[in-house]
């Protein structure tokens, strides 16, 4: 660890030698015929925090990427609160070395003032697994996925899980009431969860997607009410605080209580194996190569970038048996 | 009827008085509004119901309560408790599952593969933790004691600082626990919560170290005047450095504790806000924060529950997760306001009105209270 963080210094230092000639340039949009290579590539990474195991996978997807394309990465962990995301953006809007600016945001609002500083100061702006509303027209792109049809996705799972009850009676678990991951999978939900007659009996959002949090809302769920068919949590961790809280009722997840789940991390990998998590929809955390093309293609003045590129994502079920889902955890990277 | 009076004065005087009408006003509430909220049910051989999840979840409070009341007891405050949480929390996960941080296993699924696999023995995993979060509670003890510093501030340092070492330790990832022994800690059951168990017993220790060695009376000498306490013999130094490093230890517990509950490790989330917890749940329980000198670890032990069953019950009325600072708020000013001298002077006058039928009421408040 120290080891790397002092070739990554070092490799910092190098290329703040050689851009001081031309860091003004740098700065200013890529209208000059220079050609931008990775090599040339200096990204501020704004990350949300490291909420879950979601999270981690896609930090180490930056890094990795960063350092096999020779991208200088300067990496800044927001905790989780926005006004950290406005003082990094600051930072790295004065930063001369810096000429992109990578954001996955906390909030879904309250970023424009920044992002048109970012663009008067010439930084390529990409957006990374969060959307925000802000003028697309202040940002290169967005890549990520498309959380509400992860939600109909969830609805979809629930549904299939409850075929055989005649209680449809959902809980929900959700995530951090600011987060555009969090809004949209309860919209998709909600958009889809007719098909089937699934009723959402009780919602609750677990602040910063605190999972100590999601298991207290759980406990408050069993005891309010015996009548509750399946749980629809936003991420692998809240749903993992679910399954805790149930098993503590005496109830068998998985049998008496569906879980459905989000991520498909390899710790929601491991519920599902054994069978308590009934659902886990993808949601891939490797977006960097992604993110990287497109800022490269910004950097070189091409415009043909849609305002989205979504994903590529599945859903796995626990019955798809445990010896399968083996399989395809041992060949995934997160 | 003197001999009410009399009673009646002093166990308005008395420091368990408030928190314990505290609490039983909050059951009161959830009795009367929440059918069916202290409904206990006996399940897979333990008890289960929302007077257990008070129970499950005050504990790391109740635990953190007991170091801070001696802190607060010196005339200091310890507001690193959190990050010092967070810290044990970290040290713990990765002595389990050290891949985190680019160890490389010979199996790297193993740790998810057999539920009982730990990479240091288990034992390491829970003391180790607990002695780096003492030598936390060291550092803030030395620089209260010998570096003269305001504990306000120096503790802060701690406060900011340990949530990043935190996230150093785990390579700012949050590690899942596969351990199942490790996860009993937090989630197992002997008919109570184990969590339980862990805060009983750190209870006696604390109450035995306070009132069956001298301690809990230097520690109170200190608080009320260190000077003098200096030039009367005790060495007021080692005092508040014994206190401050109880209380680190106090927090490591928490920090295993809440790991364990949730079977992760969350550099960001754990401890959160917890020494903002653990100070109310002192006030609560009547020890001056500020001024020191007197101070009840059954007091604060109550205070715990009583923040707890506030947060348990608001839940359970359905308030978002979000509010429930808000909420916490308002038990502030409450404390605030019952513990302010006129409030006092009132209810100690109560025991001196002569309305016979009021006199029975408080009479039998009295037996309600005494139990």
């Amino acid at each position: 660890m120290t080891n790397s963080r002092t070739i990554r210094i070092a490799a910092a230092i190098a290329v703040t030698a050689l851009l001081a000639g031309c860091s003004a340039s740098a700065a200013t949009p890529p209208a000059t015929a220079k050609t931008y290579t990775y090599k040339d590539m200096t990204v501020g990474f704004i990350q949300t925090g490291s909420e879950s195991g979601w999270r981690a996978a896609n930090t180490s997807s930056f890094n990795e990427d960063a350092k096999s394309k020779g991208i200088t990465l300067k990496f800044y962990d927001s905790q989780n609160k926005i006004e950290n995301q406005i003082t990094a953006f600051n930072q790295f809007i004065q930063d001369p070395q810096v000429n992109v600016i990578v954001l996955a945001a906390v909030g879904t609002t309250g970023y424009d003032d920044v992002l048109k500083q970012a663009k008067a100061a010439g930084k390529v702006v990409v957006l990374e697994d969060r959307r925000i509303e802000a003028d697309s027209s202040l940002y290169y792109t967005y890549i990520g996925s498309d959380f509400n049809a992860e939600g109909q996705k969830g609805a979809k799972a629930m549904c299939d899980l409850l075929k055989n009850s005649t209680g449809k009676k959902v809980v929900e678990i959700g995530g951090d009431q600011a987060a555009s991951a969090a809004i949209d999978r309860a919209k998709g939900f909600r958009e889809k969860m007719g098909d089937c007659g699934i009723t959402v009996t009780a919602t609750q959002s677990a602040p910063g997607w605190d999972p100590v949090q999601g298991k207290a809302i759980m406990e408050a769920y069993l005891k309010n009410s015996k009548d509750i068919q399946g749980v629809y949590a936003h991420n692998d961790e809240l749903a993992i605080a679910a399954i805790q809280a149930i098993e503590a009722a005496g109830l068998t997840p998985g049998k008496d209580i569906q879980v459905v789940g989000f991520d498909a991390t390899a710790n929601g990998f491991k519920y599902l194996i054994s069978g308590k998590l009934g659902a886990d929809i993808e949601c891939n955390p490797l977006l960097a190569p992604q993110v990287y093309e497109a800022a490269l293609k910004a950097l070189n003045g091409d415009n043909s970038v849609p305002k989205w590129v979504p994903s590529q994502e599945g859903e796995f079920f626990a019955a798809q048996g445990a010896a399968t889902l083996q399989s395809i955890l041992d060949t995934r990277k997160y | 009827m003197k001999g009410n009076r009399r009673i009646w004065a002093r166990l308005t005087d008395s420091m368990l008085f408030l928190p314990t009408v505290a609490l039983l006003l909050m059951l009161l509430v959830d009795a009367i509004f929440r059918p069916g909220f202290f409904t206990l049910e006996f399940k897979d051989g333990h008890l289960y119901g929302n007077l257990i999840d008070i129970l499950v979840h005050g504990s790391p409070t109740m635990i953190l309560a007991m170091g801070m009341t001696l802190v607060i007891a010196t005339g200091g405050v310890d507001l690193s408790v959190g990050a010092v949480m967070a810290i044990s929390a970290s040290v713990a996960a990765i002595m389990m599952n050290p891949t985190i941080v680019g160890m490389n296993l010979a199996d790297p699924k193993l740790f998810i593969n057999n539920p009982q696999y730990t990479w240091m023995p288990l034992p390491l995993v829970i003391i180790v933790p607990l002695i780096v979060a003492t030598l936390c509670g060291l550092w803030n003890g030395v620089l209260v004691s010998y570096g003269r510093i305001q504990p306000m501030v120096a503790t802060l340092v701690l406060m900011i600082a340990g949530r990043g070492i935190a996230q150093l330790i785990t390579n700012a990832i949050q590690i899942i626990i596969f351990n199942d022994t490790y996860a009993f800690i937090g989630n197992g059951y002997i008919v109570f919560p184990f969590a339980l168990y862990v805060a009983l017993a750190l209870f006696v220790v604390a109450w035995l170290i306070a009132w069956r060695t001298p301690i809990g009376l230097f520690v109170q000498s200190v608080g009320i005047n260190f000077r003098s306490s200096y030039y009367s013999g005790i060495d007021e130094k080692k005092v508040k450095l014994f206190a401050y490093a109880f209380c680190g230890f106090c927090a490591g517990i928490a920090g295993l504790i809440v790991t364990s509950n949730i079977r992760t490790s969350d550099a960001n989330q754990i401890g959160l806000n917890s020494e903002l917890d653990a100070i109310l749940a002192v006030v609560i329980g009547g020890t001056l924060l500020g001024a020191g000198g007197r101070f009840s670890l059954m007091g604060s032990a109550i205070g715990a529950l009583v923040l707890q069953t506030m947060i348990t019950s608001t839940l359970s009325f359905g308030v978002p997760a979000s509010a429930i600072t808000a909420v916490k708020a308002l038990v502030v000013i409450a404390v605030v306001l019952l513990y302010a001298e006129q409030v006092k002077n009132f209810t100690r006058g109560l025991g001196n009105i002569s309305i016979p039928g009021f006199r029975g009421r408080g009479g039998s408040t009295l037996e309600e209270v005494a139990q």
